[in-house]
């Protein structure tokens, strides 16, 4: 039921995902799917971002469209790609799974029948881990290279974020970090859609930022570069 | 931000910019970025889009890995050159573009999607005929971009532009309209006009399902930019004529948005209904993949 009642609620509210004439002019990419592969990219990445470091085993679930069809437009090496962090652009995209393997990334694509998790044709759920630790996301390509994240599991935390990127993750114990990143945000004239708050029981804090600007690369950086990188995530 | 064509259209006869002038304004609010920053960023789009269509047309050409596409766009420059076509010669100019770029993407080469890599080769051939035909320069070329771009971004925050999604219409569709509603203000139209070109490319392409053959972005796609290259120029054209498009822009996207979540899932790029669901179609699929 709670789930009937946010998908009525979003369809009321007017959703921006594409916020730049560069998402429907762009990107630069190889081919041959904007959504199967550049977007498949961005996913991976995300997971690559995530996970902060080379993982031991990737598994990959696939469903609707892209459970169809990704053999044909090449999504096996586009989330491979983002697993290994290259951009939509780089010439090793179409090689991306033979140098996995030689990175020793051992990746499992899975086709999974019936309907998307969270209603999309082109979903991708992702797990990555090694001996210590482990991420899962779950990822859906809108069109043109656009993705949304539906879904993170990370340190504990299990989120369902609002979806549109760009979005900043700040994992913590400092509760006062909250206002801190806001107004060195809202400083650098970035607007903010909404901020989330998580807390477990061991009073770590996972504040979720959903930015409406995109962010230039200097900033993403500089951002990154305030504290330990797997704890200010951009995503 | 623009959600609306209605609402940038009225901005543009209310302030008397140009429509590629508001994209850029509205740009430079969102990402915080410069002019020439901005600039600079659409002028390597259109780099990427001229280096495309020249690897495509020169010497044998491109093929797909696959061996299902390829060497068209030879084919079509070899027959402009005989000079005897049933089209005319700017508008299989803009063809030779269209399906060049598509070539390109479905070997892996590299593309500037808009709005997707499926639909890459609909603006890039729209934009080359018509280069030559007005003798455009570096700046409107441009230009020409950054006004598509104001309209895909209504296009997919109101409806879509995935196929998986809404079908063909949603990707070839779309591009088809963006460079048609571009075309003509870069030939001198109003913005009513480019609304009025946008309005007609998109009605007359509705419907359209995605179906590609073994899930492969090749066929029907390829030849699918062809048809929205050269519906855009139809429609800039009409437009330009004064012809009206009596359903207003913003409802035609909202039609495609309805006929695009009411298609079966079968013609949504699941590569199984349509041409892909053909003898053919499923025979080339068991050679690539096996069972």
């Amino acid at each position: 039921m709670a789930e009937e009642v946010s998908r009525i609620g979003k369809k009321e509210t007017k959703v921006i995902n594409y916020k730049s004439c560069f998402d429907v002019i762009g990107p630069i990419m190889i081919g041959p799917s904007s959504s199967h592969t550049a977007g498949a990219i961005m996913i991976g990445r995300v997971a690559n971002l995530l996970f902060q470091g080379k993982p031991k085993r990737a598994i990959v679930k696939y469903y609707e469209s892209f459970a169809q069809t990704h053999k044909g437009h090449g999504t096996d090496y586009a989330i491979a790609s983002g697993i290994l962090g290259f951009s939509a652009a780089d010439e090793r995209v179409p090689h991306a799974l033979k140098i996995a393997k030689e990175e020793g990334i051992a990746i499992e694509f899975i086709e999974i029948p019936g309907d998307s998790p969270v209603y999309h044709a082109n979903t991708a759920c992702i797990t990555l881990q090694d001996d210590e630790h482990e991420v899962h996301i779950t990822g859906i390509s809108i069109g043109g290279g656009t993705i949304e994240i539906k879904y993170i599991e990370i340190e504990g935390f299990a989120i369902e974020p609002q979806g549109q990127l760009p979005m900043l993750l700040v994992l913590t114990g400092n509760s006062h970090v909250k206002s801190y990143m806001e107004d060195f945000l809202i400083g650098h004239h970035i607007k903010i859609t909404t901020i989330t708050r998580y807390q477990n029981e061991e009073n770590r804090y996972l504040f979720v930022y959903d930015l409406d600007s995109p962010l230039s690369d200097e900033l993403r950086a500089e951002i990154v570069a305030m504290g330990d990188p797997s704890r200010l995530i951009v995503l | 931000m623009y959600l609306s064509i209605e609402a940038f259209i009225q901005e543009a006869e209310k302030t008397g910019k140009r429509l590629s002038d508001l994209m850029i304004e509205q740009e430079m609010v969102q990402s915080q970025m410069s002019y020439e920053e901005i600039w600079q960023l659409m002028e390597l789009n259109l780099e990427t889009m001229e280096a495309a269509v020249k690897a495509a047309t020169e010497g044998e050409g491109v093929f797909s890995p696959t061996g299902l596409t390829g060497g068209d766009a030879i084919k079509l420059k070899k027959y402009r050159e005989g000079g005897k076509t049933l089209s005319g010669d700017r508008m299989l100019q803009g063809v030779q573009s269209a399906l060049g770029t598509n070539e390109v993407n479905a070997a892996m080469g590299v593309i500037c999607a808009t709005p997707t890599a499926g639909a890459s080769g609909t603006l890039p051939g729209v934009l080359f005929s018509i280069k030559d035909s007005l003798d455009l320069s570096r700046e409107e070329m441009i230009r020409f971009l950054f006004t598509a771009g104001l309209f895909g971004l209504v296009v997919a925050n109101n409806a879509m532009i995935a196929g998986a999604v809404g079908g063909c219409q949603a990707e070839v569709g779309s591009a088809s309209a963006m460079a048609a509603a571009a075309a003509v203000e870069v030939a001198g139209g109003t913005p009513r006009q480019s609304a009025d070109a946008f309005g007609t490319a998109l009605g007359n392409l509705l419907g359209l399902v995605c179906d590609p053959v073994a899930g492969l972005v090749e066929i029907p796609c390829v030849k699918r930019n062809a048809i929205g290259a050269g519906n855009a120029l139809i429609a800039a054209d009409m437009a330009l004529a004064g012809i009206e498009n009596k359903i207003p822009a913003d409802e035609v996207v909202e039609a495609m948005r309805q006929i695009g979540v009411s298609m079966p899932r079968e013609l949504r790029e699941t590569g199984i209904g349509g041409l892909a669901g053909s003898e053919t179609g499923k025979r080339m699929k068991k050679e690539i993949f096996g069972e």
